[in-house]
């Protein structure tokens, strides 16, 4: 059976991460889920919006930060405001929806309560059934500290406590002025359709697989064997259409992918290189490459183009895939369950064709029924099931660990086969938890 | 011709819970386009993701795959019922568009009791074109009554 950890107050995460090892529980536990909500999702930073989903004042989205529901409201002062979406009168959630509008505040449906954007009570029915002892100055809802870098807006529950964004991102900065550098007027719109799946196991076990490229030659093989019979039944991998190339890309043989760089940094973060190749990319067209000359320069413009990442891990809570536009959240519901939340972002400026690949790639990469993602979500839950029991209790962490191939004060970067990513999360979570 | 319509809806859902794959894919024209959008007014599958927007060559990979023993998902085989309702169609200038209420009963033996049991269920339009005297769909589209919603793993198409 896993370690039933019953009193958090005397676990030491210490125990729990080694150099090259981590015990099991951390994934099978719930006493350590609810630590992690605490000291992990109480206290970093966390993707919860983007400017372009509000236009009027009184716009909102609900977002989750760990366990907590927030409601995102643009305020008529210009900014966007994160309060809980709770009524501080009897606790009831105020917003049903996951967007809307409400231009005159939020108003609570069980006695009416209402509040304005930032979280101050705008007005109470029978206000005067409450007397004095009712301070409605004292009553509002608690706001939460946001930062912004480059339209994302980012929200953190320590509030005056937290270190700046700037200094959590640190290195992965790069990766996200890579996404906001491909518009060729600088402007990103959000779409409004968002993807969303689910799987019935640990919300880690998605930061320790995305950037593995060691399992995708066998957990995906069933569709790189049935992607290859197709290509062969339509007259060959030149009559394929991009999704079927992105699905034989997995079966790349690891060489291949040993000769890309994995870089980690400080704070349990990742990316590697990209690795799908020029053909799933036609969004590298003229009039696209065009439009950024125009808006650049041509130095910078080729600058732009010439990065080539694939997913960036911003541990504890969103994967940015810059080429496709695609963002996604990860929403820790309980140990054993956790929510994928996919974004499509358009280029503003940039031809239709690359909105058409980031919407196709966010289709292949974040839905239940991808042939490759549903490959994942089952080995996701067998290795819940797996970690429930037997006698070996420590999980080995050590591909690549003598592989480095740059260390630096910023990030440090190896091959992209070496499990050094997942070493990384394991220092931040160890950061992290050991901190009461 | 209603019976026409009704029984073509209503074998091209059976041939899915009878595994007869290559017979499926067989009713859908090479330009075929299978989509299942993630909200109930999605405009086009060309305005955001979808939880499925399938062309006839990846409609092939989905169920070659199916039968592919390092498909972990479908080890076992998902094994599906329909239950069709509702087929009501009417004519345009080249297509017939068919609409009928459907759910599918899906189940995998994972030894999970209740959880191995899940329903979906929707309206479901598809564009139909006659072709050499054969009924063949142009378009299937699956309005999920919980469309919006976040779904665990789906390897049987619906």
């Amino acid at each position: 059976m896993a370690t039933q950890l019953r009193e958090p107050d005397r676990l030491s995460p210490a125990d729990l991460v080694r150099e090259d090892a981590v015990h099991r529980s951390v994934y099978t536990d719930p006493a350590i889920f609810d630590l992690e909500m605490e000291r992990i999702f109480g206290r970093a930073w966390l993707y919860l919006g983007h400017r372009s989903e509000f236009k009027e004042a009184g716009d909102y989205v609900i977002r989750h930060m760990g366990k907590q529901a927030v409601i995102l409201t643009l305020g008529k002062d210009g900014d966007v405001h994160a309060i809980f979406n709770r009524c501080t009168h009897r606790g009831a959630t105020l917003c049903a929806f996951d967007k809307g509008s409400a231009p005159h505040g939020h108003q609570c449906p069980y006695h009416g309560w209402m509040f304005n954007a930032d979280g101050s009570v705008r007005f109470v029915p029978y206000d005067k059934g409450y007397g004095e002892r009712l301070d409605k100055g004292e009553m509002g809802i608690e706001q939460v500290r946001i930062e912004e870098y480059r339209g994302f807006l980012f929200g953190n529950l320590m509030g005056d406590a937290a270190p700046p964004l700037e200094h959590f991102l640190g290195h992965m900065k790069t990766s996200i002025d890579d996404l906001v550098d491909r518009s060729p007027t600088g402007e990103l719109e959000c779409g409004p359709y968002v993807l969303r799946h689910y799987y019935r196991a640990n919300w880690k076990m998605t930061f320790e697989n995305l950037n593995d490229t060691v399992h995708p030659g066998f957990a995906h093989a069933a569709s790189v064997v049935s992607a290859k019979a197709v290509a062969n039944e339509v007259g060959g991998p030149e009559n394929i259409v991009p999704t079927i190339g992105m699905m034989m890309a997995n079966g790349k043989p690891i060489q291949f992918f040993q000769d890309i760089d994995m870089v980690t940094a400080p704070g349990g973060h990742s990316y590697i290189g990209g690795h799908m190749g020029a053909d799933y990319t036609p969004d590298t067209s003229d009039a696209y490459t065009a439009s950024l000359i125009d808006y650049h320069g041509a130095e910078k413009a080729k600058e732009v183009l010439s990065v080539d990442r694939h997913l960036m891990l911003l541990y504890p809570s969103s994967f940015w895939h810059a080429r496709y536009q695609t963002l996604r959240i990860m929403r820790p519901v309980r140990h054993d369950l956790t929510e994928m939340i996919g974004f499509v972002f358009r280029l503003n400026g940039a031809p239709e064709e690359t909105y058409r690949n980031a919407i196709e790639y966010c289709t292949g990469a974040n839905s239940a029924a991808s042939p490759v993602i549903s490959d994942d979500l089952e080995i996701y839950e067998r290795c819940l099931l797996g970690n429930g029991f037997g006698e070996r209790e420590w999980i080995p962490t050590s591909r690549g660990m003598d592989e480095d191939r740059e260390r630096t004060n910023s990030h440090d970067r190896m091959p992209a086969t070496s499990e050094g990513f997942i070493r990384n999360q394991f220092r931040a979570w160890a950061d992290y938890m050991g901190q009461a | 011709m209603t019976d026409e319509i009704r029984l073509f809806v209503e074998r091209e859902a059976r041939l899915l819970d009878q595994m007869r794959y290559e017979e499926w894919v067989a009713l859908f024209l090479p330009d075929a386009r299978y989509w299942v959008p993630v909200s109930l007014d999605q405009p086009s599958p060309e305005a955001g993701p979808s939880h499925f927007h399938d062309d006839i060559q990846v409609l092939m990979v989905r169920t070659h795959r199916l039968a592919n023993p390092r498909a972990f998902g479908a080890e076992p085989s998902p094994r599906t019922v329909h239950i069709v309702s509702g087929v009501t169609w009417e004519e345009d200038e080249e297509d017939i568009l068919a609409t009928s209420s459907q759910i599918m009963l899906e189940y995998r033996n994972r030894g999970n009791f209740d959880d191995d049991l899940r329903l979906f269920g929707g309206q479901v339009t598809h564009r139909l074109r006659r072709e050499g005297g054969e009924l063949r769909i142009a378009r299937k589209r699956i309005d999920l009554v919980n469309a919006e919603g976040a779904f665990n793993a789906m390897l049987a198409p619906l």
